[in-house]
């Protein structure tokens, strides 16, 4: 997906529900995280085709949307976050029902229905009506009708909503064999934990702007905490610290002997300016440790910068 | 253990397998959709009880097809002369059709609520499908099914009739020749209507006993106020009988059969008044197309 400038205002322009979104995702697993109404279904919708960008276009699998829509459809698979199933059909009914409206003959979509619906692990259970569904059944239909297809991309809004942990475990690594099969996948979601552990690539977004994109790995890279125990003097968080601040560190005291040091952007180098910091002010180094690095931390050092 | 019973307990994880068969487009879309609808009203792959409305009302609308001709076969050798015994005319019969109002009023609301009310359209829309084409397979489902509910009574009257003729089946055939063309054009030309109002006003609810009240009272409504003015013009025609939405189909009928209004007709003493029930069935028409075609202009996710 590539958005270049994607804007989209309502109300005459007084409400802005994306701005100035420009970003490249590449193929493979990504996570779309924001809070709730941060614009991810917007931005569903916008690949869709289902709305119009008031600013900026969007290319999806190749195909400009603005252009063919229905072409970038044809490709796309689609499972919304809320309830959206006729609760009084079988699952194997409305799967392969879902797979005839993507263009496939009856008898193919039927035996489509017949292997996600297996995948997905519904195999036993595919002729009773979804009416009687638990959550975790229910959304695992979701998943097999967007799969139904075979769709170079499928958009998954929230799969793991409403699921206990048992049900959101199996969903995650459903979602996570996906781009094993072929299958590129934008998973929209706001529990980023999900995300760091499912997807390659993320896009941060948040009340309708880009925060953040690029991969996992690489924006961990970026932010980071130093913890460092130090001795040598009753005042040595206080020496040592106004020390880093000579260099450009920023930290924070824990207790009397440890302190937190913000090593975003300064990556390895860090830890050979504390030791140098620490060296200089004749102070003693107990103990140099990284702390836990998560995708939770990233955004909320990048939304609330 | 026997290799019987290890075969038996074997179990294959056979993955996922990518589709490399025919892919189609918007046209395959909508016909897709349209047989689904079909398939829906119809009640098939459906419970007994989604069946038994559809299958009895077919049923009865053939009933006076099946009287009229077994009563002509049994009068067939009288010695009293009962020419081809006919106590309900082709055109007649398309008014009998009106009873489908009751079948559209039940199906159209059955076949377009649950879509918005389970929250189906985001799905729907999310495939190679636009509003339009949405619009198209709908009422092309409740046309088709209005259609053949009233055009298979009329081939039942028709084939029959050829058969118990003291003519002969051949001399039948070439002396009603006009209702050949007569019954499926008007016939044709009701369940459009009726598909195009049910489907329109079904499509402002999520609820399906709101969407056939709306339907039957929109007609009833109609009748009655036309009615009114009807009589205040002392039964010598008005315009305002254009109103009445029940009738209007079958004024056009009567063009298509008599090429005149029949007397019995609200708009029969008006100057052109087969022209203002031409005017009045195409913008009823058009006007409940319209409303769908706003209506499923943009879908919410």
């Amino acid at each position: 997906m590539r958005a270049a400038g994607l804007g989209l205002t309502y109300a005459g322009g007084h409400i802005t529900a994306l701005s100035d979104f420009t970003v490249d995702i590449p193929a493979g697993s990504v996570g779309l995280v924001g809070a709730n109404g941060a614009g991810k279904t917007t931005l569903f919708r916008l690949m869709l085709g289902l709305l119009r960008p008031t600013a900026g276009h969007i290319q999806v699998a190749g195909r400009d949307v603005a252009t063919d829509p229905v072409g970038v459809r044809s490709r796309l698979g689609y499972m919304p976050e809320h309830d959206c199933l006729p609760l009084d059909q079988s699952a194997s009914d409305v799967v392969s029902t879902f797979g005839e409206l993507a263009g496939l003959p009856t008898r193919a979509a039927r035996q489509r229905a017949s292997d996600v619906l297996d995948l997905v692990g519904l195999d036993e259970a595919r002729f009773r009506p979804i009416g009687g569904f638990s959550t975790g059944m229910r959304q695992r239909t979701k998943l097999a009708q967007a799969l139904v297809a075979d769709p170079a991309l499928v958009l998954l809004d929230e799969p793991t909503a409403g699921l206990d942990p048992m049900g959101r475990e199996e969903m995650l690594e459903l979602v996570g064999r996906l781009a094993g099969f072929g299958i590129s996948v934008i998973l929209a979601t706001h529990l980023l934990d999900d995300v760091q552990r499912v997807c390659e690539h993320v896009v941060m977004i948040d009340r309708g702007r880009l925060v953040r994109a690029g991969p996992i790995e690489a924006l961990l890279q970026t932010i980071g905490v130093m913890r460092v125990e130090v001795g040598g003097r009753d005042d040595a968080v206080a020496v040592l610290a106004q020390a880093l601040a000579a260099k450009g560190l920023a930290s924070t005291a824990v207790d009397a002997h440890h302190l937190d040091v913000d090593t975003s952007r300064h990556g390895d180098e860090a830890f050979d300016s504390v030791r140098d910091a620490v060296a200089d002010a004749g102070l003693r180094l107990y103990a140099l440790s990284t702390q836990h690095r998560s995708l939770d931390d990233v955004f909320i050092q990048e939304a609330y910068r | 253990m026997s290799a019987q019973s290890g075969l038996a307990g074997a179990v294959y994880d056979r993955g996922y397998r990518p589709y490399v068969g025919p892919r189609g487009g918007r046209q395959e879309a909508t016909i897709a959709l349209w047989r689904l609808s079909v398939r829906r009203a119809l009640g098939l792959r459906r419970s007994w009880r989604q069946k038994v409305l559809p299958w009895s009302l077919l049923a009865i609308a053939t009933v006076p097809a099946v009287v009229n001709v077994g009563v002509a076969f049994a009068l067939k050798d009288n010695p009293l002369d009962f020419r081809d015994f006919e106590f309900i005319t082709y055109r007649e019969y398309v008014g009998v059709s009106t009873t489908l109002l009751l079948f559209v009023a039940l199906v159209a609301p059955d076949v377009m609520c649950p879509d918005r009310a389970q929250r189906v359209l985001p799905l729907i829309f999310s495939r190679p499908l636009t509003g339009p084409d949405y619009v198209l397979a709908k009422v092309a489902a409740i046309t088709t099914i209005v259609f053949g509910f009233g055009f298979l009574p009329q081939v039942v009257l028709y084939v029959g009739q050829m058969f118990v003729s003291r003519d002969g089946a051949l001399n039948y055939l070439t002396d009603h020749a006009g209702p050949l063309w007569q019954v499926p054009v008007s016939v044709l030309i009701l369940a459009v209507y009726y598909a195009a109002i049910g489907v329109a006003l079904s499509s402002l609810t999520d609820r399906r006993i709101v969407g056939g009240v709306a339907i039957l009272g929109l007609f009833l409504i109609t009748s009655t106020v036309a009615s009114i003015f009807e009589a205040a013009a002392d039964f010598h025609g008005t315009p305002l009988a254009v109103l009445n939405l029940l009738s209007l189909p079958l004024a056009v009928r009567d063009l298509v059969f008599l090429g005149r209004l029949s007397h019995d007709q609200g708009l029969s003493g008006v100057d052109g008044g087969g022209a203002v029930a031409v005017a009045g069935y195409l913008l009823v028409v058009l006007g409940a197309i319209a409303l769908l075609l706003r209506r499923y202009r943009e879908v919410d996710l």
